[in-house]
């Protein structure tokens, strides 16, 4: 939009940052949370205990309760107990996220839990903002390709990458947090580009379905069979025969051995004579994501019926690079590196946002500029806060809203969304009430406090919960620094034309 | 162009940079699905992988072109793209 | 173990690299650096980081070990440019952590 090459690139970085900022942030913030979104889910339903139970033994906890309360039914689910996930559940539906029954793994009876969306929640929006389904996934493209342009166009225009690679230089104002937007942004570039990158292969061919129209004739059924993931057939009449079902823990073994660790299976058609068991490993024992593979065994004979198959190049290289993206492997350590990653690259964004309004602050926020401009600065201040701290603010809020909220309430995960809604709609009506500088240390300030006080609804039985309140507990305390220093900083004082005027007008 | 109001000219490139970045990038995966010596379930995903580059790249061009017009040359790189990436069903279509 | 390695030789790679460049050895020593003492800093730096990534591999192998190394090397040298404009001479004395953790392994 200016002049040369770097000028408008410039320009593209400032204006396409600020406005999609916001919603970049939210997409962040709620990526770095869904990194421990099992271990919040676990947080969220104090009921499910902790638990040492052998998957083995759990399993046929799970059949046993299955065979007593749903022998008709035509599929039953089992999710295992796992290192992040030690409840043991139980469901008849197609789907494994909705319903479905908790049981205790030592005594394989039934246990109420309240319902709670968890931290799934954070996944979900992560990369829909809560919209339906199929729009959200576009929206959340099209903000990611702006980060795509963000990354590239910052590249670009900060000419001296190498020179200022390791360069901070605090309490100067604008010049620090620029040089806190470049440190975060440079030093971290490789993971910036593989999350932004990796995030648009995963629903990429829901974005340009080109290949699919041009080779398949637009036909993703045929696409899909040519991928070699044609659906086994169901044995309808076989189905309607009885069967005894075999013991599902050798098969256990035997796919554990194969896959790794296994998080659950599918028996379908049970106590038929087309009974078939689906198993189904945790995703991240490799890279690349393997969701919706499962070893699949008659259910009668316990023969192998239809085994992994090792992908070829192509939608291999497709799923590293999802398995990139969704960070399930290699482990805690792997977690917390992606953790401690995505808390930066946060900062990144929220640093450029602040950076818009410090550098623009002085020229637009005194009584000479004209009243457009200051209005249009303001709402970008109200903005920032807003979308910031705010959604800072109700991200925690939602964590105390799952343990305030009553445990027997009708539609409590739908009330627990309404809270975190609520809590960021209420900040962004205190960011424009308020001024700036106490609106931020306000909204840093009461985030910081709950995040600190997560600890006092106990429940700290386990080594997942402990490290919840742990993890919320030190980042607590850095918001609460954050908001100290925004209160003691001084604003600078005006320099030149504007001290000029401003005294002129006095 | 450059003699338009600047809000005609940036929705001029926000447009190119969307819709005419939307189409480079569509037809040049279709041109590379057909191209590539592979089968075509994995020429599909490899044609596909590179799309974004190509996205961002136009997103750059549009905004980086001389004049808010020429940003649209984006889609003249395009229908050649697509019309080798389509060119069966083109034929099909011309007989 | 071999992470903490990998860490710490990470941290070492980005100490030499960052020290290696003129304006961040006068901030720290308060004096001029010599080209050739310039040059062997920033060798030892990539020497570092190469031997990070050798770590990051035994642990956790050749395909998920450069992932980490990429996510180490970032964070380490971030927790550098951040100790340094503060307290420069701890965000160097900090790299003795790497000669520490060298003699655990062999002792231990």
């Amino acid at each position: 939009m200016k002049n040369t090459f770097t000028q408008s690139m410039a320009w593209l970085h400032t204006w396409g940052g600020l406005i999609f900022g916001w919603l970049l942030f939210a997409i962040f913030v709620t990526g770095t949370l869904a990194v421990f979104d099992k271990e919040l889910n676990h947080w969220m339903q104090p009921e499910i205990p902790a638990s040492e139970v052998s998957q083995a033994d759990a399993a046929r906890r799970a059949i046993s309760y299955l065979q007593t309360h749903e022998a008709q039914a035509g599929n039953w689910g089992v999710s295992l107990p796992t290192e992040r996930s030690p409840g043991l559940r139980v469901s008849t539906a197609e789907r494994r996220h909705g319903g479905g029954v908790q049981l205790d793994p030592h005594s394989g009876e039934a246990i109420e839990v309240r319902d709670s969306v968890g931290g799934n929640f954070f996944f979900r929006f992560h990369f829909t903002l809560d919209l339906p389904r199929n729009w959200g996934i576009f929206v959340v493209g099209a903000l990611a390709l702006v980060m795509l342009a963000a990354l590239v166009t910052g590249i670009v225009i900060h000419k001296k990458i190498f020179k200022e690679f390791f360069t901070f230089r605090p309490n100067k104002g604008q010049r620090s947090w620029l040089d806190l937007h470049n440190a975060s942004a440079v030093l971290l570039l490789p993971f910036h580009l593989m999350i932004t990158y990796t995030g648009l292969v995963i629903f990429m061919l829901i974005y340009i379905p080109a290949g699919v129209d041009a080779l398949f004739a637009g036909d993703s059924r045929a696409y899909f069979q040519a991928q070699g993931n044609a659906r086994m057939e169901q044995p309808r009449g076989l189905a309607k025969q009885p069967g005894e079902l075999v013991d599902v823990v050798p098969l256990l073994a035997q796919a554990e051995a194969a896959l790794g660790p296994i998080a659950g299976f599918n028996i379908r058609n049970p106590n038929t004579a087309g009974a078939r068991i689906e198993i189904r490993p945790v995703l991240g024992n490799r890279i690349a994501l393997s969701k919706g593979q499962a070893m699949v065994f008659d259910g009668v004979s316990g023969q192998l019926l239809s085994d992994v198959t090792e992908w070829r190049a192509a939608p291999l290289t497709q799923r590293v690079m999802v398995g990139l993206h969704f960070a399930q492997f290699g482990g805690y350590p792997m977690r917390w590196l992606y953790f401690v990653c995505g808390v930066v690259s946060c900062v990144m964004i929220a640093s450029g946002l602040v950076l818009f309004c410090v550098k623009r602050g002085r020229k637009y926020a005194t009584a000479s500029a004209d009243a457009s401009a200051r209005r249009w600065y303001r709402l970008t201040e109200v903005c920032n806060i807003g979308f910031v701290a705010g959604l800072l603010l109700a991200c925690v809020g939602l964590l105390w809203a799952s343990r305030l909220l009553p445990a027997e309430l009708a539609q409590r995960e739908a009330w627990e969304v309404r809270a975190f809604f609520g809590v960021w709609l209420l900040a962004l009506l205190h960011a424009g009430v308020r001024p700036a500088r106490r609106a931020w240390v306000e909204q840093l300030g009461l985030t910081a406090l709950l995040c600190i006080g997560l600890g006092l609804f106990g429940g700290l039985s386990d080594g997942l919960r402990q490290g919840v309140v742990a993890c919320a507990l030190v980042l607590g305390v850095l918001l609460g620094v954050l908001a100290w220093r925004v209160q003691q900083a001084v604003p600078a004082p005006l320099k030149g034309r504007a001290a000029r005027s401003v005294e002129a007008g006095a | 162009m450059n003699k338009a109001p600047a809000w005609l000219q940036i929705l001029s490139r926000s447009g190119a940079a969307l819709l005419g970045g939307y189409a480079l990038t569509y037809a040049a995966s279709a041109c590379l699905a057909r191209l590539l010596p592979l089968a075509p379930a994995d020429a599909v995903i490899v044609a596909t992988l590179p799309a974004f580059i190509f996205y961002t790249a136009a997103i750059l061009w549009a905004f980086a072109s001389r004049d808010a017009l020429r940003a649209w040359a984006l889609l003249a790189v395009a229908a050649p793209l697509a019309l080798i990436g389509f060119w069966p069903q083109a034929l099909e279509w011309l007989a | 173990m071999l992470l903490a390695g990998g860490v710490l030789f990470a941290y070492a790679g980005m100490l030499g690299l960052c020290q290696g460049l003129e304006r961040h050895y006068k901030h720290v020593w308060n004096r001029a650096c010599p080209p050739s003492w310039r040059r062997v800093l920033r060798g030892a730096g990539w020497l570092a980081l190469a031997l990070s990534l050798l770590l990051c591999a035994q642990a956790w192998g050749w395909a998920m070990g450069p992932v980490a190394w990429f996510g180490v090397m970032s964070l380490a040298g971030l927790v550098l440019v951040l100790l340094l404009p503060y307290w420069p001479k701890v965000a160097v004395g900090l790299v003795l952590m790497l000669p520490a953790w060298g003699l655990l392994q062999v002792f231990a």
